[in-house]
């Protein structure tokens, strides 16, 4: 079936305003997530879950958040990383110190911790923009990951400051497989993306993107400012919070301040360039390609390597694999400085004349 | 070329005066933008504001909007005085505007755009609204409702999902001038709705003023350099010239006052 909404009538502006209002987007994502609940449990190996997907799910939800802030308020933010810290360590701290704590309990005290230092460290938007935001920003950054290292109380006084996190038990339930933590993360991933989505088709994200877009303008239309600006860098950080939480009790089963280093959101920005400012598929389009896109160069030259029978190095191949990635890198954002979802986007409106040409 | 466009009766007669501005003067460092200018709009009129360049006429719009304070004198608004007032509280009172150089949102579709004019009257919570349940929902679909009615009466339908930055120039005042609609002012100010616009653009927006004042009774602030524009569909016209006001009343008294037709015309001295 061709992808395009014509013959797709719309008489109530409730239809009109729905999440998905194309049919084949609707039935696109049912797919979608019928594969990735009741398919990929299954067929996945642990390899794939513990390297691929439990990372891929788990930056989503970074670059989700920093999207929120950079793509749609248009605060530059390089302190993701350290949001996420503050997300992982008290959601650390929550379960250790709150008896009877549930597991989701924790993450969600995590995710407001980072709100709240997000707010913080977005007072300095109220005056600055751009490049000196993201310079702002960097404080938070360094600030975090020294708190961290210095106030025992964060890490319970351990002496590597490395700690294993605790179990995961909801409703009695373990979750110590890879398979049962995937799933986990791609429950919390999926309804907090689906809460994004329908924040930013609303009143909320309407205020975000004019602020981005044309800041006296939307102040003269009556947007507050501050408290615009301040949502966006609590939202933000919320997601923030959670997905560190999520990296370090699902991905790496350590809670570490070396996991967070500036690095991290470096990446989370790339993934939200890449992949699309302002849109909540980019978010998952741009950390698939940045986590997956290496794995799969690595595959590619495997197979190269064995059908035409030559010896390669492994210092060959992790050198190629950095060239062509950097290389797609700016072959992207030189054919589309906005992203694989601005591709999609053009893509769709293509199909819905294809194959007339006007 | 002065046709009384208002010859037929009016269906919201003009009123009492609704904002007066009171010995205002505006400074930035030694530049004098506005000296001492007092004028008032009454309810329901529309009230141009002209001058030749640097006369000090979109300050004095930034003024009455509250983007600018100025350094002396008050401006009231039904009889309310307010003097250090920011932008949206200007908007909360009723006071909506359009710009010279348009400031839309180039990344939202018109419809987005029309419906952030509609932010103050929203009242559900950002938690309401990522549910997308009850209040949120019922709140978004309300104002969906009232946009349209804009959109009809602007005769922007064909456009309603398109991102405005893929506008042409026309278009996106038309949408500029719908975003402040959608707020339903009681004050509107325009700052040249018709800059740039050619012969047909041009009347399109004059018959939009025109239709806005009369069906929605909104009292209008325009400013604009078509002479012909602004004798024909104003009530009443403020001249300025280097910040100072030089005439004020009907088309026809401006039109006649020597030192607006030395200040246009230039005066050997």
């Amino acid at each position: 079936m061709l992808y395009r909404e014509a013959g797709q009538f719309k008489s109530t502006y409730a239809e009109d305003m729905q999440i998905f209002p194309i049919r084949q987007d609707r039935i696109g994502v049912i797919l979608l997530l019928a594969v990735a609940f009741l398919v990929v449990p299954f067929v996945a190996t642990q390899y794939w879950f513990s390297a691929l997907l439990i990372p891929f799910l788990v930056l989503s939800l970074a670059t989700l958040g920093l999207n929120i802030l950079t793509g749609y308020a248009g605060q530059i933010s390089l302190g993701t990383a350290a949001f996420m810290a503050v997300g992982a360590f008290m959601a650390y701290n929550a379960e250790l110190r709150i008896p009877g704590m549930p597991l989701l309990g924790s993450f969600i005290i995590g995710g407001l911790c980072a709100a709240a230092v997000g707010v913080v460290f977005g007072l300095p938007s109220l005056r600055i923009k751009g490049f000196y935001l993201a310079v702002a920003t960097l404080a938070c950054q360094f600030f975090v990951l020294w708190a961290i290292n210095r106030v025992g109380w964060f890490t319970n006084y351990s002496s590597s400051g490395v700690i294993s996190a605790q179990k995961m038990v909801i409703l009695g339930y373990t979750f110590d497989t890879p398979a049962s933590k995937y799933v986990l993360t791609l429950s919390i991933v999926v309804v907090l993306a689906l809460l994004a989505k329908n924040l930013m088709r609303s009143e909320t994200g309407r205020a975000f993107m004019a602020v981005r877009d044309m800041d006296v303008a939307a102040e003269v239309i009556g947007i507050p400012m501050m408290k615009t600006k301040l949502l966006a860098f609590a939202i933000s950080s919320f997601y923030c919070g959670v997905a560190g939480a999520l990296y370090a009790y699902c991905y790496l089963g350590t809670v570490e301040p070396e996991a967070f280093v500036l690095d991290l959101s470096f990446r989370v920005l790339f993934m939200v360039i890449i992949g699309g400012v302002g849109s909540i598929m980019g978010s998952f389009v741009g950390a698939a390609f940045i986590t997956l896109l290496p794995i799969f160069l690595n595959l590619a030259t495997e197979v190269i390597a064995n059908t035409f029978d030559i010896e390669i190095s492994h210092a060959v191949v992790s050198n190629a694999e950095l060239m062509i990635f950097g290389g797609l890198i700016i072959f992207f954002l030189i054919v589309e400085p906005n992203g694989l979802a601005r591709l999609w986007q053009i893509a769709k409106e293509k199909l819905r004349l294809w194959p007339f040409p006007h | 070329m002065s046709i009384a466009l208002h010859q037929h009766p009016r269906a919201h007669p003009i009123g009492e005066v609704l904002l007066a501005v009171e010995n205002v003067s505006l400074s930035f460092g030694g530049v004098k933008a506005l000296s001492d200018i007092s004028f008032d709009v009454r309810e329901h009129e529309i009230r141009a504001i002209i001058g030749p360049n640097g006369a000090g006429k979109s300050s004095m719009l930034n003024v009455l909007n509250g983007v600018y304070h100025p350094q002396k004198g008050t401006i009231r608004l039904r009889g309310k005085s307010f003097s250090d007032m920011v932008s949206h509280e200007a908007a909360a009172m009723g006071i909506a505007r359009t710009f010279q150089n348009i400031a839309l949102f180039k990344g939202m579709t018109v419809l987005d755009n029309i419906l952030t004019g509609r932010n103050l009257k929203m009242r559900s919570n950002f938690l309401q609204q990522a549910l997308w349940w009850g209040p949120a929902r019922r709140e978004e679909l309300a104002h969906r409702h009232a946009v349209e009615e804009v959109i009809d009466f602007l005769e922007i339908q064909h456009i309603r999902k398109t991102p405005v930055g893929r506008l042409p120039y026309g278009l996106q005042k038309r949408v500029e001038l719908a975003r402040a609609l959608a707020a339903e002012p009681t004050i509107l100010l325009l700052d040249e709705p018709m800059a740039g616009m050619n012969l047909e653009e041009k009347q399109d927006m004059c018959r939009f003023v025109l239709d806005v004042n009369d069906h929605y009774g909104t009292t209008i602030v325009l400013i604009e350099h078509d002479m012909g524009v602004v004798m024909d569909i104003s009530d009443r016209v403020v001249v300025l010239d280097y910040g100072r006001k030089i005439g004020d009343g009907t088309p026809d008294d401006v039109r006649a006052n020597q030192a607006v037709i030395d200040a246009y015309l230039g005066v050997t001295h």
